[in-house]
């Protein structure tokens, strides 16, 4: 038993990952086993409203704020962008996520079984700072003699899915809940471009035949995409109408995958409780409407040289454009494929220890399995999100208070590349069956959201059952 | 027990309406998007020669040829960024001289109709065997005159030797680049 913990708990560790960790634990909720679906659950059955039982999205910018750029009385913008993006390194990034769950349900198999499934539908995108042609292209070359700009700093992926999910939440024994959740992947829209090289630069010749060499080198530039190429041909498509024609193919969307989520939950002894979760250990294979997009090759120049050739008025001119272009042409290339590829989900993990204290006399507790409960409960997560250039982290401590048995809140720190200040704050509440819940992170940021660097919610309804005879 | 649930149940309602209230966008001015503009300032090499006397000669007499020339297309001049963003360009050209005599040099931008839009003409000075001599020249085209740049697409290079009793023997270097600025 201690093996296979171990195990896991070293395979959080290495994959730790990020996602909604105020629904983390929230053994009230239903959305709880979708990040751990070894979570420990308190109820035995539910039904979501439909596309309403799960509302999520977040976005954040770890260099940039609105008000660093669109900041009143600032003096020119354009300053303030060119400073912005110089204090910005190609390790900033932008990401959003939005979730949609469209139905949701579960109910309880037998004493130590739980089976959940339904489907929800998610957009992730997430671009690093594209530090060296963001500045090319804003400033130019002139500054930046003898300075490489590098291709490599172009790093994005994006993606919009649906996905078919059947989960199990199993009792093994007092201590130990185990759970696994298999995914079908409906891939609708995929872009992704990482891995990326080559560098241009601008090298100043005093000794050369000309002022500068223009070099570019190792150009490999890689960008795939599938459900893209139909929106191409749609002329005039405003951004509107393109999301609005993808989402409208969310359930037909033709590029398959497969994941995982496993996870587990352990009582280490009356009040420590440990557990950790592995998210979207999958792949999707990107085989329809498939366009990859490559530029690479290797070129250098000071100039075109004309040779004063020896011409009366009758003969043609050398055309030396066309020749240095068809050079160009032949050194740095462009090619456009339809060749299939596979992407892995940007896996996410979750590893939390939790300690209890203040026991609880719920009516729902006490004559049930699961006696261990408190009132309230302050606890650790590690997570993070596996990205392009390695892992984002995310450090969260709270504490989960039970109010009385119909209601519950979480309150958060979180440490993150956003903030320093992240406080977050979940409240759950309970009408009969009926469930409602709202989680908020970054509330200091609320104010004033034009100075956040990031901003999440998630919020839902559905009903709950709890029949403690089962 | 019940005073403290319902205290809670206060505090959280309190802050949830208050962050829902609060929440807002300040201290921001969105219309300044309008204004947003990228400014790229590019430097990039145009053309380049190193000639000798060889080329100054007259193949069927093998006499000295005192003024040759060549037309070189730039047509990157017609493409969109420069028709429509273009703000000024500074050119800068460079001779490096060890012909003991004078030349005359000419640079012209032609139409594509060869009409000429404007023209750099200076004189590269003297130089002599293992002392190069550099001639060095540049030419602002400002906003008031940028159009002139939008409407070239041929760079015209023309040379002219002047008179002189020293033998014509030598080399001439050239190098040009143009600083072109943008506005997007």
């Amino acid at each position: 038993m201690w093996r296979l913990l171990y195990l896991f708990l070293i395979l959080c560790s290495t994959v730790v990952a990020q996602n909604k960790p105020l629904l983390f634990n929230v053994d009230d909720l239903p959305q709880t086993l979708m990040s751990n679906p070894g979570a420990q659950i308190n109820f035995t059955g539910h039904i979501g409203i439909p596309f309403f039982s799960q509302i999520h999205i977040s976005a954040g910018s770890t260099g940039a704020n609105l008000y660093d750029i669109f900041a009143e009385d600032s003096g020119d913008i354009n300053d303030r962008i060119q400073e912005t993006m110089r204090s910005m390194d190609s390790r900033d990034y932008f990401s959003v996520n939005q979730q949609l769950e469209v139905i949701s349900l579960g109910w309880k198999l037998d004493r130590r079984n739980y089976l959940s499934t339904g489907i929800y539908q998610e957009m992730d995108l997430f671009a690093y700072f594209p530090k060296d042609p963001a500045i090319l292209v804003n400033e130019g070359n002139s500054n930046y003699l003898n300075e490489p700009f590098y291709f490599d700093d172009v790093s994005f992926t994006g993606e919009i899915v649906t996905v078919y999910h059947l989960g199990i939440n199993h009792k093994f024994d007092k201590r130990l809940t185990v759970g696994a959740r298999a995914k079908l992947y409906s891939g609708v829209f995929n872009v992704e471009s990482t891995g990326n090289t080559g560098r241009f630069t601008t090298y100043t010749t005093p000794e050369g035949r000309n002022v500068y060499n223009h070099e570019v080198v190792d150009l490999n530039v890689l960008v795939n995409t599938s459900g893209f190429a139909p929106l191409k041909k749609e002329a005039n498509m405003t951004v509107e109408q393109a999301t609005a024609e993808l989402l409208s193919r969310s359930f037909f969307g033709g590029n398959v995958g497969f994941g995982l989520d496993l996870g587990l939950s352990y009582i280490l002894d009356e009040q420590f409780i440990l557990s950790g979760s592995v998210q979207d250990l999958g792949v999707v294979f990107q085989r329809k409407e498939v366009e990859n997009y490559r530029y690479f090759g290797s070129y250098e120049t000071s100039g075109i040289e004309p040779l004063f050739p020896d011409l009366d008025e009758n003969d043609q001119a050398i055309p030396y454009w066309d020749i240095f272009e068809d050079e160009v042409d032949r050194n740095l290339r462009d090619r456009t494929t339809s060749e299939s590829y596979t992407t892995w989900r940007p896996v996410k993990a979750n590893f939390a220890m939790e300690y209890g204290f203040g026991p609880a006399y719920l009516p729902c507790h006490y004559l049930s399995e699961k006696k261990v409960r408190y009132m309230n409960l302050l606890g650790m997560q590690l997570s993070g999100v596996k990205r392009p250039k390695g892992f984002v982290y995310t450090f969260t401590s709270y504490w989960d208070r039970k109010i009385d048995e119909n209601q519950r809140f979480k309150l958060s720190y979180s440490l993150d590349d956003y903030s320093l200040t992240n406080i977050g704050l979940m409240y759950t509440r309970t009408f009969n069956n009926f469930n409602v819940y709202l989680a908020v992170n970054n509330l200091l940021a609320y104010p004033n959201l034009a100075k956040a660097h990031s901003a999440s919610i998630q919020l839902g309804m559905q009903l709950v059952f709890n029949d403690n005879n089962n | 027990m019940k005073f403290f649930s319902t205290f809670l149940t206060k505090i959280i309602s309190l802050l949830a309406i208050s962050v829902s209230l609060c929440a807002c966008v300040k201290d921001v001015d969105l219309e300044q998007r309008e204004d947003i503009m990228l400014g790229p300032q590019v430097q990039i090499d145009l053309l380049i020669y190193n000639i000798d006397q060889s080329k100054f000669m007259d193949p069927e007499t093998g006499d000295l040829k005192t003024r040759i020339s060549d037309t070189v297309r730039l047509a990157f001049l017609d493409d969109d960024y420069i028709q429509k963003d273009l703000t000024s360009v500074e050119f800068y050209f460079r001779h490096i001289n060890t012909f003991p005599r004078e030349i005359e040099s000419k640079i012209r931008f032609l139409s594509n109709e060869n009409s000429e839009q404007f023209a750099v003409n200076y004189t590269i000075k003297p130089g002599a065997e293992g002392k190069p001599v550099t001639t060095e020249r540049y030419e602002l085209i400002e906003e008031e005159r940028i159009d002139l740049v939008r409407r070239s697409i041929k760079m015209v290079v023309e040379l002219e030797v002047q008179p002189g009793a020293t033998a014509f023997q030598g080399e001439l270097d050239f190098a040009s680049k143009g600083l072109f600025t943008f506005k997007f």
